[in-house]
């Protein structure tokens, strides 16, 4: 496209050809594509340029002001994602206290409402059956098992004691109670039975252990029942109507 | 195709062109946020969706201007649709991966995608035309932004100092010489074909 073709156009456009020139130009349009192409090119920058130096100050304006909304729509948008997320710390915390609270209260019901046992009772203080002085082979072995908790053998000692001291009721005692440990109820309730109804410094003892016996086998009708005959002036009176208290 | 609805929303390109504060507002709460999603789940971020949105209302601005732009179908469809061109041609250049612009999408409007395309490929020219504009040589430069400013071509030439004659024959040249460079610029094969 030479020089001579852009002054054509330019012409064209301003409308400064004569009649003939325009339709020679119209023509060249149809008949040269090469001629429409560069003229159209042309046309449109003509156009461009025009739009652009004519409305610099409008479209300087406008995109002055459409950047100051965009800035604004966008700095709106970052401010309101920024919301507060809820503290699932504190949740947390609530369930924690909640569920310590049930366990707490579980634990509570639980001692309320559960039976007491055998094994709450059965602590023995310590026996001295030798007398200074008098050398006790037998006695000795007794003491020592009955000390050391070797309920067998304190079975079978005392056993050999009341061969020889049918009716030693401490013997019986200390033999019952050792029976109990072994569950050897029949035989635990049957002497304490027998114990418990004859005047000894050990009856009252003997009613308490036949309780004893009843809870171990978890006959707590029985235990009640037995409990509720202690006197008031037995030694285990006290630990009788807490017991008494918890099974009724 | 509602004709009526189509109409209503020229009341945008108006806005537009008339620098409306209150509708440029409101195209930016109505419309860019759909845009903003878009290219957010399109490897975008939203900084990156602003500028989208900025440059594709002056392109909306620029045609209407210089072409008398006409909806004849909604704002909506069509101010997406632009936006989405945009991204995705910007995705192209970046990555050199083959794009595909999946236009099934969004309508059956096609109406919408007509003049969408319109507008993209208008968009495209301008940006081509502004950068061969820079390329001209002072002379060229200092002459076309006096002819264009001034309407007057006698006034042009006084203030050059050259005679009328010579003034326009300058201008068809240097106009000519931004011809040729978009012509034989790549771009420009591309937009054309």
């Amino acid at each position: 496209m030479n020089d001579q073709n852009f002054i054509l156009f330019e012409s064209y456009l301003s409308k400064v050809l004569s009649k003939d020139e325009t339709l020679v130009f119209e023509s060249r349009l149809k008949t040269e594509p090469e001629f429409k192409q560069a003229f159209n090119t042309y046309k449109e920058l003509s156009s461009f340029l025009e739009h652009k130096f004519e409305n610099e100050a409008a479209s300087n304006a406008f995109q002055n002001n459409l950047q100051k909304i965009s800035k604004a729509h966008f700095n709106k948008k970052e401010v309101v994602l920024e919301s507060k997320k809820p503290t699932k710390m504190f949740q947390f915390y609530k369930y924690a206290i909640a569920a310590c609270i049930v366990v707490l209260f579980g634990i509570f019901t639980f001692n309320q409402f559960s039976n007491p046992s055998f094994s709450d009772y059965n602590n023995y203080d310590s026996i001295s059956l030798t007398v200074r002085g008098v050398q006790d082979e037998l006695l000795k072995t007794a003491e020592d098992a009955f000390n050391n908790k070797d309920f067998a053998k304190t079975e079978e000692v005392f056993g050999q004691l009341l061969e020889k001291d049918h009716s030693n009721k401490e013997y019986q005692l200390y033999k019952g109670i050792a029976l109990i440990e072994l569950n050897k109820f029949k035989e635990a309730d049957s002497l304490f039975g027998k114990l418990s109804n004859e005047t000894s410094a050990y009856k009252n003892k003997a009613i308490w252990y036949l309780a004893l016996s009843k809870l171990k086998q978890e006959n707590y009708d029985a235990c009640l029942d037995i409990l509720k005959t202690l006197p008031e002036d037995a030694d285990d009176y006290k630990r009788a109507q807490k017991l008494i208290d918890k099974l009724d | 195709m509602d004709k009526k609805k189509g109409h209503e929303d020229q009341k945008y390109i108006e806005g537009l062109l008339h620098n409306n504060s209150f509708i440029i507002q409101s195209i930016y709460d109505k419309f860019a946020p759909k845009v903003v999603n878009y290219i957010k789940q399109n490897s975008g971020s939203t900084d990156r969706a602003q500028d989208v949105i900025q440059d594709t209302l002056i392109t909306i601005y620029n045609q209407a201007s210089q072409k008398n732009l006409q909806l004849t179908c909604p704002f909506d469809a069509y101010f997406f649709l632009l936006c989405k061109r945009k991204w995705l041609n910007e995705l192209k250049k970046s990555s050199n991966k083959e794009v595909t612009i999946n236009e099934a999408v969004l309508s059956k409007d096609d109406d919408a995608q007509e003049l969408a395309f319109e507008t993209s490929v208008f968009g495209e020219k301008q940006a081509l035309f502004t950068e061969m504009f820079s390329k001209l040589g002072t002379a060229c430069k200092d002459l076309l932004t006096a002819t264009f400013k001034i309407k007057s071509m006698e006034e042009v030439a006084k203030s050059l100092g050259v005679t009328y004659a010579y003034a326009r024959k300058k201008k068809s040249l240097c106009i000519g010489k931004l011809t040729k460079l978009v012509q034989e610029s790549p771009k420009f094969n591309q937009l054309n074909n």
